[in-house]
């Protein structure tokens, strides 16, 4: 009953949440067709490119670099 | 991005998905300027009627409304310079007045704990915002490991992040040499807003 009762309130949680992130411009999609993959073993940038457009993001040096940064 | 969100291999809901990329974005734009490509998807964002939303359409038309050297050269007068930027966006900086100060060592210590490290080959102190703003996408995505629950987030956020980036965001944003990184500094400033909100509700 009680772990019952506390993934009640996580749900609620989570779903506040997101509600916030919503009413706050974050929904899907809030950044349109931009996406960067950033971390460690994150998948290459293209593969994160909305399907139909060519202005999928293009892995740079820069990027690169921040790759490494994150490596652990 | 989809829609559906089905071609995101990962379990993340979509508006932690959502989160993780506005770090990365500020991180991109924070660590280097946007090329063309970057530009001109930039430039086809639409936001809400919210103040992030409004942010994201001010920076779709800032963007519009440069070149990629127009660009670079804003980015160079603001953080590289003669002799250095018109900003230091170092968290250590801003909060002692002096680079490399505890704040960064602080932040090595809790990056060690969390298992994160700076690679050999890079040479900004790991305490720059984009570097904080690529740390804090990866404790969302689990580029680190699994990703990082909202409590490590938020110690995280609240220690390095929370403490100093909102006024570098308002720097940014009236910096008078700018004009498509003052858009950038008022996203920024706007995401930081939603994040200390979203911390508080769920503590």
């Amino acid at each position: 009953m009680k772990a019952d009762k506390k993934a009640d309130m996580k749900d609620k949680g989570i779903l506040a949440r997101r509600d916030l992130f919503r009413a706050a411009g974050l929904g899907v999609g809030a950044l349109g067709a931009v996406a960067i993959t950033a971390g460690a073993g994150a998948e290459p940038a293209q593969a994160a490119a909305p399907e139909g457009t060519s202005q999928g993001y293009r892995e740079t040096d820069h990027v690169r670099t921040v790759y490494e940064l994150s490596r652990f | 991005m989809s829609s559906t969100g089905e071609q995101h291999p990962s379990a993340l809901p979509p508006e932690e998905e959502q989160r993780a990329q506005v770090y990365a974005l500020l991180a991109r734009l924070l660590a280097q300027p946007p090329g063309a490509d970057l530009l001109a998807a930039l430039a086809s964002m639409q936001g809400d009627a919210s103040p992030f939303g409004q942010a994201v359409s001010r920076l779709a038309e800032a963007a519009r409304a440069t070149d990629a050297r127009a660009v670079e050269e804003e980015f160079l007068v603001l953080f590289i310079g003669v002799g250095g930027g018109v900003l230091s966006p170092y968290a250590s900086y801003y909060l002692t007045g002096f680079l490399h100060e505890k704040p960064l060592a602080e932040l090595r210590d809790h990056m060690s704990r969390l298992g994160i490290a700076r690679a050999d080959d890079v040479k900004e102190p790991e305490d720059h915002v984009a570097a904080l703003a690529e740390m804090m996408a990866g404790l969302i995505t689990g580029a680190f490991g699994d990703p990082a629950d909202l409590g490590e987030q938020r110690r995280f956020f609240d220690r390095h992040v929370a403490s100093w980036a909102g006024r570098f965001f308002a720097d940014l944003e009236a910096a008078p040499s700018a004009s498509f990184y003052q858009a950038v500094g008022t996203l920024g400033r706007r995401f930081l807003e939603v994040e200390v909100q979203a911390f508080d509700m769920a503590a």
